[in-house]
């Protein structure tokens, strides 16, 4: 029997919140950050608490027992649990009296009243533990104030009372899942995490597991546009079937990563018959179209790399962004960033993207290293620097992954915040940390 | 969502993709936990296409005390793997070439495996409320006080240790079953929201819900559980909840469906005081949100009205009128 209970991994992002438990190799449930509460959509209102139950305001002067008794009385039922989450969310908000919600906002919790009725149906319904029993981790972005984390504090201890809480960074997670890489040799928490989900795509730079933090950027440019241009391409062609749906499948089936786009063109029309792909549709009405799906397959990835293509206001290619990046940070880490520069997300599980960002930013460098060799007049010459793109297995859910593989570890109860500690110090406790997986834990 | 779901949805979601009959198989190794410390584990040790189901829950011995082998027999028979998988405490496997072919069938399936839990806990109560039957059988012969003492007195009191310090104790008597939950409750507040639920549930039989089983709660061991080994706890900590069911919960048709119930009543209780805290810290943030904004307005505007002095690019200063 086994003594210790696992520990439950909770990654909470902009789109997906991914659950399950330490140990296992994949999340046990991924669905939507999405919450069905009854009542209209909170994209307009939504500024406050956004309980749209309580619609009189409270007269402070007055009487302020008033409006609240009278509040009280009305709320004898359980209304504030008639609510879905995730894929259930979705549908309920298809249908009449529910509005749809999402509580993580550009990674960062907006709405902490939504926020605590998602954990607390995630924690009872889907993953169905004791929150005294386990030990949880849970996920930040990289930037999140401290004041968040003492929230996230605060409703993990004071509603759930479970038994200790680790907060950790995604891109620091995203570094440990690549240790199941077999072209990763030492288990260092130094590297530069590319984090393209669908919203927005991040470059982090990590030394010794503490993000860089004025090094980061971000890139406007993630799975969503890929999707949009995917659509826009078949739209221009006029095919039967251009919905954002179809375009999706097209671009997760068929895309790929091309080393010359000149290149895949000429071989595009060279060999059409291995290149171009037929895709059938199902339509709702029960019929099925078929769709052609030709040079979409790489130019699609393509707007990572010359982003002119699609966009007129981000022109910056991510080679160029990563080694800028690298740039900024101090000079004693760099060579550690660009040996180890880790993909994780979604949106990175292209085919060969990994080997064209290599080869890409080894370009930059190299030619870097060249001008600077010319400048010197051959006096001193460079050893050379080491780019190494590192692609593994659990790209898609990497900081979910690295946090399974972390709270596995024998060490990492010892890591976490207990209740105890939370106790006796306060939310301010989870502003210190200790880094998991940090050099000398493992 | 009000009431907790009996079966584990994890499972029931991983079997059912599996199931399916256009499904690869695909290897898989996954923990899944429950309520109560119970661990699932599911996993393809041999092929992809055999899957294996081990459940590990902490009184097992005292299920099986208590029958529960029997239990398990009848539900998942041909699939029993013996001996279990080391480490855990009841093994089934599904062999995924070699299922059922109706569609209902392989539901039907999905369901009561996801449900081992349930029913592996649901042998001391089928046990007991078959020794209620019997008794109320040998009762119908006698008067209240012509009993003979077995009778009179009810069955023993069978008790789950299902945690570290909780138990579930039943005992059949030739009227009614009954049934204690022991908790415990380290927090203060935790303790204080439990004690109205609980005012909640033994109120509620005078509040019109006449079919409710009786509720009692209080801190020390009610009379049933005199002489039971390993009864402790420093007073106030352990809430002793007793559910009386009477004949008409335990009919043959209803049976199935309280058991089910009375087996979620901690975690049911533990959720919705973990929702009440959430939805009073809802409004105690929307409580502070609003004082905020009266004090936001309660600034003085003579900042704004008062004649401020200004100054021109070039660094002279003049006074604006008001």
């Amino acid at each position: 029997m086994a003594p210790q209970t696992p520990a439950v991994v909770m990654d909470n992002g902009t789109g997906y919140t991914k659950l399950g438990f330490a140990g296992n190799d994949s999340p046990s449930f991924v669905f939507p950050t999405a919450i069905a509460t009854k009542g209209p959509a909170g994209g307009a209102g939504g500024t406050g608490s956004g309980r749209p139950a309580v619609a009189s305001k409270p007269n402070f002067l007055t009487g302020a027992g008033s409006g609240g008794g009278g509040n009280l009385s009305a709320k004898r039922g359980t209304e504030d649990l008639d609510f879905f989450i995730g894929d259930e969310a979705l549908a309920a908000a298809a249908g009449p009296g529910y509005g749809l919600h999402y509580p993580i906002r550009h990674g960062q919790i907006e709405n902490w009243d939504q926020m605590e009725r998602f954990w607390s149906n995630s924690i009872f319904k889907y993953l169905r533990v004791e929150p005294e029993d386990h030990y949880f981790l849970l996920t930040e972005p990289p930037l999140n104030p401290p004041e968040n984390r003492e929230n996230t504090a605060e409703i993990m201890f004071e509603s759930f009372n479970c038994a200790g809480l680790y907060i950790a960074v995604q891109a620091v997670l995203a570094l440990a899942a690549s240790w199941t890489s077999s072209k990763v040799q030492d288990r260092s928490l130094t590297g530069t995490v590319i984090d393209s989900g669908e919203g927005v795509t991040h470059v982090i730079p990590v030394a010794e597991g503490y993000v860089i933090g004025s090094s980061i950027k971000s890139i406007p440019i993630a799975g969503r546009d890929i999707t949009y241009f995917v659509q826009s391409l078949l739209r221009d062609r006029g095919e039967p079937d251009s919905s954002l749906k179809t375009a999706e499948r097209i671009k997760e089936e068929f895309c790929y990563v091309c080393p010359d786009i000149v290149k895949e063109f000429a071989r595009f029309d060279r060999e059409p018959d291995d290149r171009f792909k037929k895709y059938e549709v199902q339509q709702p009405g029960g019929r099925s179209v078929v769709l052609d799906v030709g040079y979409e397959r790489f130019l699609a990835p393509e707007i990572f790399f010359n982003p002119e293509i699609y966009s007129s206001d981000f022109l910056t290619p991510l080679p160029t962004i990563v080694d800028t990046v690298i740039q900024t940070s101090p000079i004693d880490v760099r060579r550690g960033l660009y040996k180890n520069i880790v993909l994780s997300g979604g949106s990175t599980l292209y085919k060969d993207f990994g080997r064209r960002l290599q080869r890409d930013i080894r370009h930059l460098v190299d030619a870097r290293i060249k001008a600077s060799e010319a400048r010197a007049g051959n006096a001193a010459k460079s050893g050379g620097l080491d780019v190494q793109v590192i692609t593994h297995r659990r790209q898609r859910h990497g900081p979910w992954f690295g946090g399974s593989l972390l709270g596995q570890t024998p060490e990492f109860r010892s890591y976490c915040h207990t209740k105890a500690e939370y106790e006796e110090i306060g939310p301010s406790i989870v502003r210190r940390f200790a880094l998991l997986g940090g050099p000398g834990s493992t | 969502m009000l009431l907790l779901d009996y079966q584990n949805l994890l499972i029931e979601s991983q079997l059912r993709e599996r199931l399916k009959p256009d499904a690869t198989p695909t290897t898989l190794d996954q923990i899944v936990s429950d309520f109560d410390n119970t661990t699932f584990h599911l996993s393809t040790p041999e092929s992809k296409s055999r899957l294996l189901i081990s459940l590990s829950i902490k009184c097992f011995p005292q299920l099986l005390q208590y029958g529960a082998q029997s239990v398990l027999e009848r539900e998942y028979g041909p699939y029993i793997v013996t001996p279990p998988e080391s480490g855990y405490d009841f093994s089934v496997q599904l062999d995924l070439e070699n299922l059922p072919s109706s569609p209902e069938e392989r539901d039907d399936l999905v369901r009561r495996i996801s449900l081992l839990k349930r029913n592996a806990m649901a042998a001391p109560f089928e046990q007991a409320f078959d020794e209620f039957a019997s008794l109320s059988e040998q009762a119908k012969g006698y008067t209240s006080e012509s009993a003979p003492q077995g009778v009179r007195e009810g069955g023993e009191v069978r008790a789950i240790q299902y945690r570290e310090e909780e138990a579930i104790y039943i005992k059949a008597s030739h009227d009614r079953v009954t049934v204690i939950f022991s908790t415990i409750f380290r927090e203060e507040t935790d303790r204080v929201f439990a004690k109205v639920f609980l005012q909640e549930f033994v109120d509620a039989r005078k509040r019109g819900v006449q079919n409710a089983p009786q509720v009692l709660s209080r801190d020390e061991p009610p009379l049933e559980l005199q002489g039971m080994p390993g009864l402790k706890g420093a007073k106030g900590e352990v809430t002793y909840v007793t559910f009386v069911l009477f004949p008409r919960h335990l009919t043959p048709q209803r049976r199935d469906e309280v058991i089910s119930h009375i087996q979620t009543f901690r975690d049911y209780f533990h959720y919705h005081i973990k929702a009440s805290k959430a939805y009073i810290h809802s409004r105690m943030r929307r409580r502070t949100a609003d004082f905020l904004q009266v004090l936001r307005r309660a600034r003085p505007e003579t900042e704004e009205a008062g004649a401020r002095e200004r100054k021109t690019a070039s660094g002279r200063a003049f006074r604006v009128q008001a």
